[in-house]
């Protein structure tokens, strides 16, 4: 009895595992097939995966007329900045990938292209033309060879609530230095609101909106040998005089940054486009970030770019139609259309569109920025930089370290980094 | 004749282990599978400078080199403080909550089925949904919490972005999620015992207190102590809550050695250095529970 029971159950895991293991017939292409399904007639089934947000928002907003266009369906995955950065290194080992076309920022670019991570986009036949910002593609190329495409132009801008700034005596156009901003904080805090917020929240977020700050200064991270050079007058000058803007509002995440200073109860605060769609009925609105510290300074490049790219992985499963997608998102049609949804296109023709300027005049001020960002620091290593330098810039914001005691502890780890 | 009868129920007891074991060998296996061996590879990465885009053709072993790295780092040996801390509070606080509601639910004559499915409702949700929850209520600018506090007179909190105030929030949200937990375990206990000897203590005098500690505890002492060994577990991987509320910070105050591995090892896909961390995690989880497994065992 116990032998037939035991015969019947081997026979039933035998026949599940033969189940689970089967239906290797399927309608998985797992090639590179690309386009070649018409004679079908069955759809082409492609994954995309992006920056949730905004970023992703203006992606899929030119996606339905490819999709029919090409007889394809498109799947996509939305994710944050560190899931987004995880998720296209862990499929980029496979031999065939499960994404067709990702999203990339302009920081991961070093990392990604030295392991072979991103196909090589001039390869397969793409070009940028003269109508994009030519600033905004120096990140998306090594050497003469293009990996990506500047998608969405984000890039650092100072947002201001109207009425607040007004009360501080200033016009937006007014605001030109370091200086300004001090003063306006200074107004702001002492009428009971706050003056300046500042992002806390992950190493990434604190060093990003840092960096503005330290170029006015006319510091930077690395030296011309990408050793870090964060122990520095500059660097220190640039930490203090963020304290004290710190000391005059806070620190918030990012969504609070925006309801604090749309609602009224702060004044000013670093921000990038995709965060806030401001209008000439918004109470909000956002300016150049200002590039010198006082009148008497010399004028410096202080935007930092952010700029999100879209690239193509090199274990694409359908490279050619990914090639297609990415030149039909990266078009000025379809780029123009991508604004009514919060989308920054980083050609001129769409920046500088008479409608558009006429309904979002903002984006002369975002035109400007892109055309002067900095980026920052093409070096593989740079997750882990800014893991180091945020942890301990989030120490001395939160006054567990002296200025000198985190930039030394920084200087010192980042060195063992970079060694 | 005898010796006949012996060989047969000798044959019947081999019989029997055969079966037996011929039954659990497909357990066996798949535990072997879906642990033993992540297990031995993690050890086997903690060896080496594993980057997962470089890949393992281009590793190479370091021997100790990430153990000492971790042990040296401020900021790993304020994470592994922080998650000692945590899981000793969280712990301490669920338990006792947990017993306290199971025990006044189990002395309800009436609604104590309502009552056990609407305290049960925390721990059905998602620890992400949770976090995003919380975070929306403790918001500085829209939040219930500060706006009550407002309301009230009291000051307004930067809840997650406080060195004062972050650490406990996240914990007062676990505590939140994972009180029904230990309650559902220890009501399912409550109901084995025997209602004999609560009414042989009342008829000698002894008080509620009385019964609660000399029959009450004694009674589901090793429900408590499967509870505290699945939430000293639990706890000490804490992640998706600093992950979202936090990140680890401010200034290191929320950082859990999980959200440290994330950091340092998951992100940058180091994950050799990853891996040692996991395993002196793994340790120390088993030093926490030794306690109760041993008791457990014996």
């Amino acid at each position: 009895m116990k032998k037939l029971l035991a015969l019947i159950l081997t026979l039933a895991m035998a026949l599940s595992l033969a189940a689970c293991g089967g239906n290797g017939s399927g309608s998985e292409d797992g090639g590179s097939n690309a386009g070649s399904d018409s004679g079908s007639g069955e759809a082409t089934k492609m994954t995309l995966i992006l920056r949730a947000g905004a970023y992703g928002d203006a992606l899929k907003a030119g996606l339905a007329d490819f999709e029919a266009e090409h007889n394809v369906e498109i799947e996509v995955q939305e994710l944050s900045f560190d899931d987004l950065h995880t998720g296209i290194a862990l499929d980029a080992v496979n031999s065939t990938g499960a994404y067709d076309l990702c999203m990339v920022d302009g920081s991961w670019m070093a990392e990604f292209t030295e392991n072979g991570v991103l196909a090589n986009l001039s390869a397969m036949g793409y070009s940028f033309d003269d109508d994009i910002i030519q600033a905004t593609t120096d990140i998306c190329m090594v050497g003469d060879d293009i990996y990506l495409a500047p998608f969405f132009g984000n890039v650092t801008v100072m947002m201001y609530n109207k009425q607040l700034i007004a009360d501080a005596g200033y016009a937006p156009e007014d605001i030109t230095t370091f200086e300004d901003l001090r003063d306006i904080a200074q107004k702001t805090h002492d009428a009971g609101k706050t003056g300046f917020l500042i992002r806390g929240g992950s190493a990434d977020n604190i060093v990003s909106d840092f960096i503005p700050h330290l170029l006015v200064h006319g510091g930077w991270v690395v030296d011309e040998n990408n050793q870090p050079t964060v122990n520095t007058d500059e660097f220190k000058a640039a930490m203090q005089e963020y304290l004290d803007l710190y000391a005059l509002g806070g620190t918030m995440d990012k969504d609070d940054i925006v309801a604090a200073i749309d609602g009224g109860t702060a004044a000013l605060g670093q921000a990038w486009p995709g965060w806030y769609v401001p209008s000439a009925d918004t109470a909000a609105s956002y300016t150049v970030i200002p590039t010198k510290l006082n009148d008497a300074d010399t004028e410096k490049n202080t935007s930092m770019y952010g700029v999100w790219c879209i690239g193509i992985p090199n274990n694409a499963p359908h490279k050619d139609l990914a090639l297609a997608l990415l030149q039909h998102v990266m078009s000025a049609e379809v780029q123009l259309a991508s604004i009514e949804v919060g989308g920054v296109p980083c050609r001129y023709s769409c920046l500088l569109d008479d409608d558009v300027l006429s309904t979002y005049p903002q984006y002369e001020t975002v035109c400007a920025a892109l055309e002067s960002g900095v980026y920052r620091p093409v070096i593989a290593e740079w997750t882990q930089f800014t893991n180091i330098l945020g942890t301990e810039m989030d120490n001395i914001i939160q006054g567990t370290k002296t200025i000198d005691q985190g930039l030394a502890d920084a200087q010192s780890q980042l060195e063992d980094l970079m060694a | 004749m005898r010796r006949n009868e012996i060989r047969k129920l000798g044959s019947a007891s081999a019989q029997t282990k055969r079966f037996g074991i011929c039954m659990i060998s497909p357990t066996v296996l798949l535990l072997l599978i879906m642990t033993a061996y992540p297990l031995v590879f993690t050890l086997i990465y903690s060896f080496t400078d594993y980057n997962y885009l470089k890949g393992t053709d281009n590793a190479s072993f370091i021997l100790f080199d990430n153990y000492i790295k971790l042990f040296k780092n401020d900021y790993f040996r304020q994470a592994v403080g922080n998650t000692i801390k945590f899981t000793i509070l969280a712990v301490l606080l669920e338990m006792g909550l947990g017993l306290l509601i199971a025990v006044f639910i189990h002395s309800l004559k009436r609604a104590q089925k309502i009552m056990r499915t609407l305290l049960l409702l925390p721990y059905l949700l998602p620890a992400v949904t949770v976090a995003l929850s919380w975070r929306m209520m403790l918001s500085s600018n829209y939040g219930i919490i500060n706006q009550f506090l407002t309301s009230l007179g009291l000051p307004c909190y930067n809840w997650f972005l406080d060195t004062k105030t972050a650490f406990g929030a996240i914990l007062l949200i676990d505590v939140w999620q994972n009180v029904p937990f230990v309650f559902l375990l220890l009501f399912a206990s409550l109901q084995s015992v025997p209602e004999g000897q609560y009414e042989a203590a009342r008829i000698d005098g002894a008080d509620a207190l009385h019964q609660f500690w000399y029959i009450t505890i004694p009674n589901i002492k090793n429900s408590l102590a499967l509870c505290a060994l699945l939430r000293t577990i639990d706890t000490f991987r804490l992640f998706e809550k600093v992950n979202v509320l936090t990140g680890g910070g401010p200034a290191g105050t929320t950082s859990t050695i999980t959200q440290y591995l994330y950091n340092y090892g998951i992100k940058s896909l180091d994950f050799g250095f990853g891996s040692a961390g996991a395993i002196v995690m793994t340790l120390l989880v088993l030093i926490l529970s030794s306690f109760y497994i041993k008791r457990a065992m014996g």
